[in-house]
């Protein structure tokens, strides 16, 4: 079946001017599968940083933790929680929406995806603010704000990425076929990424 | 197909491999040995040598075997016998290494467990270094306090408990063949039982800044009696700001920090 | 000028860099004024008007020279010109110096750049030899020495051996396995351009108030969170030499993954393909690690943090574990890519398959697996969890069996060979063998904790780190260079040369680096500007080849740019290999083929009549050939 994709009695004297088209050799496509590459390697950025709460809680500290006098807003947090994971559902409307060539539903996934996101961002810029303590306080205020700020970050990207899809898709790009729709795909997938990564630094930082 | 002189090559690499040790043998690799540690350490780097120069001998008798019996004719330009392996082979040098590596992982666990045997009768000196310089304390003998020269006891177990005041060091003196580093934070611990009495020199051997280079102390190994009587000799007791636990020493910190907040007034803050 | 100023080019990119160095300066005085701070913070961990502007210039600079001008368009949703190849190919020297997005040229910029950078190293090392010559001071200070080994080593590693790596196999890798280009040929001419500005970076820092980074390479906390200016540049540098490291990873594991020729299956690839796949997955998986390590010493230096202040509740040991999870699988990302050019080398020149192919390939990823659980072999002596020793030690001592694999392979290939020796590549091949077992028994020496406990931190190190990173990388890296120099320019070099250069280096090195085990083991500790006068012959000794060692690269480095400009014409296969580069003209077609070609066997079956690894397009293509026979030796004995 590989050998398939080789165009029989393709003439010479044809001027080229571009390279040939690669063999794809893996069903996956590259854009994605680059991606998922990426997204591996953030996870282990992240790890660098678990590692060092890891130690800073288990090994270097035996104190309660937080520690003494710092009160972190668990039922704030808790509410960015569940409009961060809301918004991976409306990212995946929008796709589902392109996958029927329905622009509307893309538009609408897009948009509240967008908004829902920089509400995140702001509520924890707000918490900063208002925290009470600083990364200057201690280990715990070091790991708290690099954690959720490496977060914070990510989350800023995957706005960035999704700025770009909203702006495409109010152009009017994309359509059904994958090749089409790489776009809004790829940016979902780097934020449904964003959106578990919260999970887990919402369950570390503020929950056990 | 020529087939292989394997009873040949086996005997010219354990020739060669022979050769190679007893040359190898012949080096002084560790210099002077004053304590009980280098006995087991030095024979496990004198066996893994030994092991070692075999392997090395096969290697090179391989290599040099093959490139005397299939180098090239000038003018040759055909190609080698197809051969793409041989399972039976590929086993055993998968197999025949793995033996080894995990025998001689057995005997460094068993040399490790020897080294860091604590005797009953051990005793307890702390040690204290910053840049770039070392103190030592002498806890059972009511903290006194030496700097720039370390005395033990001779044939009798030391439990050095390592602190760093600073950035990590490291305590390594050659003769004992014991390091480990000092960690500012924590204390850890070396065992060393001296078995030879003389003057050594205790040197820093992790970077510690420009003078790591001269960060040295005088190590004295002498009988019990002349020990105890050199560090009853001593004047000056381990400093109250080196007997603190991590937990006590932050205390203070905030202290000061919060002495300097309160005249932060005057304008001399820097950040 | 207008024109060139709009145009993506160098004078664009000036202008970048400046508004980006004035953007990040005027953000930091900004924000600091804002919170009623002093404008300038001058602590000499501080620095954040100068550190921030390391960081947004080069993104200036990028911005103007044009590597995001694509996706710019592209993000707005202008339209792109899917098919524009302007930035394609080079036709006259000023296009190396372009955003060229063609991998070939991409290769060549690598490699070049590389080189530069391995002179620069080696003069640093000249440098640190000229000071250990004899004992007492003889050039420089105790600090600046801290800062010559440190800069030597992080030259040598980023900015070396790890990108001559992957500029080798940019070059070699796609036309390997009949590719086009690159996956991603624009995040591929990106991952170039971040080099020379991480190591503007790391050399930029001589010129910081206190002088170069110099906690050592592997700058290690708390030393490098009270460090002068010089550390931060280093937590800087370490972000793109990485960023770089992570992309191209990210692109060779697309490639290889989805744009084989047809008919190339996993077991069809040559192994300098398995070799660039494993290490691709060491570096998306681990250097992520060294970059938060250093982002964590960055925000302790500049933000105040705590992550290494012991006395805030930091652990200081944390650094050491979170860095050796990269660094140690660091090692490897230095020798594997070595490993695959060996394979290639050996077997085109002793004209026979590759002895055991598939074990050599699953070597590899034993290796891969084996090491990312073995960095606590750095740390024997720390005082970490003294439970986590012993595991340690088995898993480190259990790499020396694949990678024994491979040196026992490479050896079965020799055998009922027909070994040709007129290559250089061929002679630094062997030479790599014998040089790389001292090295890894050294290495598994180190690996029992008892030895290591006595000469961890000693010149038995340094030695074992040289035997394994110039006999190893170094010569893979030569051999590699002089096999595909006739590929890469087109031309021949002179072998004559070749072997001057190559006795000089076997001999440099081994004289330079062997008696480095005895004074270690003898009590010299490593890092020392100055050492008890015992050592002082035998460093003289060290010193003395050194220099011949470094004299010799001069040879080297004539050869090369001469050959380039005046050398033979080379011809298509100067060594009748059988995989595919060799099959195209040299140097190849800008875009690599007319047709993808189609792999019809594996690339190393020399000695069975007939055999073909690929039908090239435009060939008249007979029907796929049967797989050859594997023949098998008759047992050995
Ligand atoms: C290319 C780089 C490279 C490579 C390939 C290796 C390979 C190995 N290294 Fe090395 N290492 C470094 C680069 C490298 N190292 C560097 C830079 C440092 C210092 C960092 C610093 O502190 O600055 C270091 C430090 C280092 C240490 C820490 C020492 C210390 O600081 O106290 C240890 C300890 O275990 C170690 C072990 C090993 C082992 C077991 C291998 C193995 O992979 C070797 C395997 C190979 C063989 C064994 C040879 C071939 C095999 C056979 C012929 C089969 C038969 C053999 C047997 C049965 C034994 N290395
Ligand atoms: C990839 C790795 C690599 C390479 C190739 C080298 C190459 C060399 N290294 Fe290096 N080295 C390291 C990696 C490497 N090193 C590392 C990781 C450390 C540990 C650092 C640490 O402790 O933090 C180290 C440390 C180190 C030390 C120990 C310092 C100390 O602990 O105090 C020494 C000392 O002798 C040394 C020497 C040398 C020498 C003589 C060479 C020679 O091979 C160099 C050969 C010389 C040349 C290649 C120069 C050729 C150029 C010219 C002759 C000039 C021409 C000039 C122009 C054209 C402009 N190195
Ligand atoms: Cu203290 Cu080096
Ligand atoms: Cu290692």
């Amino acid at each position: 079946m590989e050998s398939a994709s080789i165009a029989a009695g393709h003439g010479h004297a044809e001027e080229h001017h571009g390279p040939p088209e690669a063999h794809q050799s893996a069903r996956i496509d590259r854009t994605i599968l680059g991606i998922l590459l990426f997204i591996l390697s953030e996870v282990m950025l992240f790890g660098a940083f678990f590692a060092a709460y890891f130690f800073i809680r288990a090994v270097a500290n035996d104190g309660p933790w937080p520690p003494v006098g710092i009160e972190l807003p668990v039922m704030i947090a808790g509410i960015n929680t569940a409009i961060l994971v809301s918004s991976s559902f409306t990212v995946h409307y929008a796709l589902e929406a392109i996958k029927h060539n329905n622009h509307r539903g893309l538009k609408l996934g897009l948009t509240m995806t967008w908004l829902l996101g920089a509400t995140f961002l702001f509520i924890q810029i707000n918490e900063y603010v208002h925290i009470g303590f600083t990364p200057r306080d201690g280990a715990f205020g070091s790991i708290f704000f690099s954690l959720t700020g490496l977060h914070g970050a990510h989350v800023f990207v995957g706005l960035l990425l999704l700025t770009f899809a909203n702006i495409r898709a109010y152009r009017g790009h994309f359509g059904p076929d994958q090749k089409d729709h790489l776009g809004v795909e790829v940016p979902g997938i780097y934020w449904h990424f964003v959106d578990i990564m919260w999970i887990i630094v919402f369950l570390a930082v503020y929950i056990i | 197909m020529t087939r292989l002189p394997i009873l040949k090559l086996a005997l010219a690499s354990l020739a060669a491999g022979t050769v190679i040790s007893v040359l190898m043998l012949q080096i002084d690799w560790f210099g002077d040995a004053a304590a009980t540690a280098a006995g087991p350490i030095d024979l496990l780097m004198d066996v893994t040598i030994v092991v070692s120069s075999y392997i090395f001998a096969l290697v090179c008798v391989a290599l040099g075997y093959a490139l005397i019996k299939w180098r090239v004719q000038p003018g040759d330009e055909g190609d080698g016998l197809p051969i793409h392996g041989n399972t039976k082979l590929e086993v055993i040098w998968t197999v025949i290494p793995i033996i080894i590596v995990v025998a001689l992982a057995g005997y460094s666990w068993a040399v490790l467990d020897d080294i860091e045997n604590e005797d009953a009768d051990r005793i307890t000196v702390n040690v204290y270094s910053q840049q770039f310089a070392w103190t030592f304390g002498y806890p059972e003998s009511g903290n006194k306090w030496s700097e720039g020269e370390l005395h033990v006891p001779l044939d009798r177990q030391v439990d050095f408990q390592l602190h760093a005041q600073d950035v990590i060091h490291s305590f390594w003196v050659p003769e004992w063949r014991i390091k480990k580093d000092n960690v500012p934070g924590i204390t850890t611990d070396a065992i060393v039982t001296p078995d030879e009495a003389g003057t050594y020199q205790l040197i820093c051997t992790e970077l510690c800044g420009a003078g790591h280079s001269t960060m040295r102390a005088t190590v004295v190994v002498e009988p019990e009696a002349e020990y105890q009587k050199w560090v009853n000799g001593l004047s000056q007791n381990v400093p109250e700001s080196l007997l603190l636990t991590a937990d006590q020493a932050l205390e203070i910190e905030k202290q000061i920090q919060e002495k300097e907040d309160g005249i932060e007034g005057t304008g001399v803050d820097e950040t | 000028m207008a024109m060139a100023i709009r145009q993506p080019g160098w004078y664009r990119g000036a202008i970048g860099m400046v508004l980006g160095a004035a953007f990040g300066f005027g953000l930091v005085i900004a924000l600091r004024a804002i919170s009623g701070l002093e404008l300038f913070q001058t602590e000499q961990t501080g620095y954040p008007h100068v550190i921030v502007p390391l960081i947004t210039a080069p993104f200036g600079f990028l911005f103007g020279f044009g590597a995001f001008d694509y996706w710019f368009r592209w993000a707005a949703g202008k339209p792109t010109i899917p098919d524009d190849h302007s930035a394609h190919g080079a036709y006259r020297w000023q296009d190396y110096f372009k955003f060229n997005t063609d991998h070939k040229v991409i290769g060549i910029q690598y490699v070049v750049t590389t080189l530069c950078f391995f002179l620069i190293g080696g003069v640093l090392a000249l440098l640190i030899r000229a000071e250990l010559a004899q004992p007492g001071e003889q050039i420089v200070a105790a600090n600046t020495y801290n800062g010559l080994f440190s800069t030597h080593a992080i030259v040598m590693i980023f900015l070396f051996i790890i990108p001559i790596f992957a500029g080798l196999a940019n070059y070699v890798l796609p036309l390997m396995i009949g590719a086009p280009d690159m996956a991603f040929p624009r995040l591929n001419a990106l991952s170039f351009w971040l080099l020379p500005i991480a190591g503007i970076v790391f050399l930029g820092s001589f010129l910081a108030p206190g002088g170069a980074f110099d906690a050592g390479w592997t700058g290690y906390a708390p030393l490098s969170t009270g460090a002068p200016l010089g550390q931060s540049f280093f937590n800087v540098g370490v972000q793109f030499a990485g960023a770089s490291s992570i992309a191209t990873a990210l692109n060779f594991l697309v490639t290889i993954i989805t744009m084989r020729a047809p008919g190339m299956n996993p077991w069809r690839m040559p192994l300098l393909v398995w070799a660039n796949l494993s290490t691709s997955l060491l570096v998306v998986g681990a250097t992520p690690f060294v970059a938060g390590a250093q982002f964590m010493v960055l925000f302790d230096r500049i933000l105040g943090m705590n992550f290494f202040q012991f006395l805030e509740g930091g652990d200081v040991i944390s650094y050491q574990h979170i860095f050796w999870f990269y660094s140690h699988p660091a090692v490897y990302i230095m020798m594997l890519p070595g490993f695959g050019i060996i394979s290639e080398v050996i077997s085109t020149h002793s004209r026979k398959p590759v002895f055991g192919y598939r074990l050599m390939a699953l070597a590899l990823i034993g290796i891969v697996v084996l090491s990312y659980s073995v960095w606590a072999h750095h740390m024997f002596v720390a005082g970490m969890f003294s439970w986590l020793r012993v595991p340690m030690m088995i898993t480190t001592m259990l790499i020396a069996v694949p990678t024994g694999i491979k040196i026992f392979s490479w050896l079965g290939t020799l055998f009922y060979g027909k070994i040709h020796l007129y290559s250089t590549s061929m002679l630094f091949s062997l030479a790599f063998i014998i040089t790389f077992v001292v090295g890894g028994i050294s290495g598994v020496m180190l690996g029992m904790i008892p030895i290591d406990i006595h000469v961890s931190d000693t010149y038995f190190i340094v030695a074992h780190i040289h035997f394994v990173l110039f006999g190893g990388s170094v010569f893979t890296i030569f051999a590699g260079i002089y096999h595909w120099f006739p590929k890469m320019t087109g031309r021949m070099y002179d072998e004559r040369l070749g072997r001057i250069h190559f006795w000089g280096t076997v001999v440099g090195t081994w004289m330079a680096f062997v008696p480095m085990h005895w004074i270690g083991m003898d009590g010299m500790p490593r890092r020392v500007a100055d050492y008890a006068s015992v050592y002082g012959d035998w460093n003289l000794f060290i010193s003395v080849s050194a220099f011949l060692l470094g004299a010799v690269q001069l040879i080297f480095i004539y050869n090369m740019i001469v050959s380039w400009r005046f050398g033979p014409k080379a011809g298509n296969n100067p060594w009748r290999a059988h995989s595919i580069e060799w099959q195209v003209s040299s140097p190849p077609p800008v875009f690599n083929f007319d047709e993808i070609p189609r792999v019809v066997g594996g690339p190393y079956e020399y000695g069975t009549p007939g055999a073909r690894h690929a039908i090239m397009g435009g060939e008249t293509a007979p029907e796929e050939l049967p797989e050859p026979e594997p023949a098998t030796v008759t047992s050995p004995s």
